[in-house]
């Protein structure tokens, strides 16, 4: 088989500060792989930014979330016949180190998804805030009952996927807090998931999308996401 | 009497006013029909009137008035919910829309530098 053509899509909303950043972090990790920058309707010229390191970005119109953002991406590398995509936060909280690490089990074929996680040993480094590290720990525990597989990170956004995961995911995906939902969603197709340890940074710039006012509506809004997910039809593979 | 004639003359007047929207292309006839549908409703309870206290007796209402409020309470729920669908429906397709318009965007700029270059 030919080598597999491998694309890093990298979703940014108001990035300006971070994104050239983790461009060069992303350059920098010896993995040959095409780059793109989904600029998710950012107002700080985060578009301007990328496209002066010399990076390809699709520019949306106006804001479409991170799930239609990412979905962006994936339609990308559908279009452009990648074989693998890679999502990395433009927030330079992905350490790209691991994104080799993240491959393997896409380019030996053992999964369609590969999710990196912070709870798994040997580095279990910054793990998120303590409340977020409970509503983390509640969604793993509530996605590896529901799929009897089991999921310790569910809201990691560093994650590789296959041309089957994508194809997947380019027709449906959820468009706001989509990581838990989409593990769901992808072992109802009959998608196969493995997790790899990686480590997070804290955010250089900037809040999360996740502050904690909303910490309750997310919580209320992906479990019932979740729990209607199961009771949608089941999806052809 | 007083209230027959005046529910009438409402359920007429909104009935020529979803008829000339239409015609003015301001409603499609998907969308006008729900409210026609509704507002047929309403004309036919208007004009037999007697009906209006058979049904509310035979619902188990005590007054005729409630059962109206009801039957006009139940009608919008309908439409409202009609109407979130079709904003949902609208909703996904804009952001379709605007994933293409970014791809298709960033194929041009591609082509033009290879032209170009």
């Amino acid at each position: 088989m030919d080598q597999p053509r491998i694309l890093i899509i990298v979703p940014a909303f108001n990035e300006k500060k971070n994104i050239s950043r983790t461009l060069e972090d992303i350059r920098a990790c010896g993995v040959a792989a095409d780059l793109v920058v989904i600029d998710d309707g950012s107002q700080d010229g985060t578009s301007g930014v990328v496209r002066a390191c010399g990076v390809r970005v699709v520019a949306l119109p106006f804001n479409l979330g991170i799930g239609g953002a990412v979905q962006t991406g994936f339609c990308y590398a559908l279009r452009n016949g990648y074989d693998v995509a890679v999502q990395i936060d433009g927030d330079g909280q992905h350490d790209t180190a691991y994104v080799k690490d993240l491959l393997v089990p896409i380019l030996t074929g053992k999964a369609d998804i590969a999710v990196g996680s912070r709870f798994i040993p040997p580095f279990l480094g910054y793990r998120s805030s303590f409340v977020r590290r409970l509503g983390i720990l509640f969604f793993a525990s509530l996605i590896s009952f529901l799929t009897r597989c089991r999921v310790t990170d569910p809201t990691s956004g560093f994650r590789a996927f296959n041309r089957r995961a994508l194809a997947l995911f380019a027709d449906e995906y959820p468009q706001d807090y989509p990581e838990p939902e989409s593990i769901v969603l992808a072992h109802k197709s009959g998608l196969t998931l493995k997790e790899v340890p990686v480590e997070m940074r804290a955010r250089r710039h900037g809040h999360s999308s996740i502050r904690y006012l909303y910490t309750l509506y997310y919580m209320t809004k992906v479990t019932l996401a979740i729990l209607l997910d199961m009771l949608k039809r089941q999806q052809k593979g | 009497m007083n209230a027959k004639i005046l529910s009438l003359a409402i359920t007429s007047m909104m009935l020529i006013l979803i008829v000339d929207l239409v015609r003015r292309k301001k409603l499609t006839f998907k969308y006008a029909s729900g409210w026609f549908l509704v507002l047929f409703g309403a004309m036919a309870l208007a004009f037999f009137e007697e009906s209006v206290f058979v049904l509310s007796r035979a619902l188990g209402f005590e007054l005729p008035s409630n059962f109206i409020f009801f039957a006009g309470l139940s009608g919008f729920v309908v439409l409202s919910l009609l109407m979130t669908i079709f904003l949902c429906q609208q909703n996904q397709r804009n952001d379709k829309v605007a994933q293409k318009l970014g791809l298709l965007e960033e194929e041009l700029e591609r082509l033009k530098k290879r032209t170009e270059g």
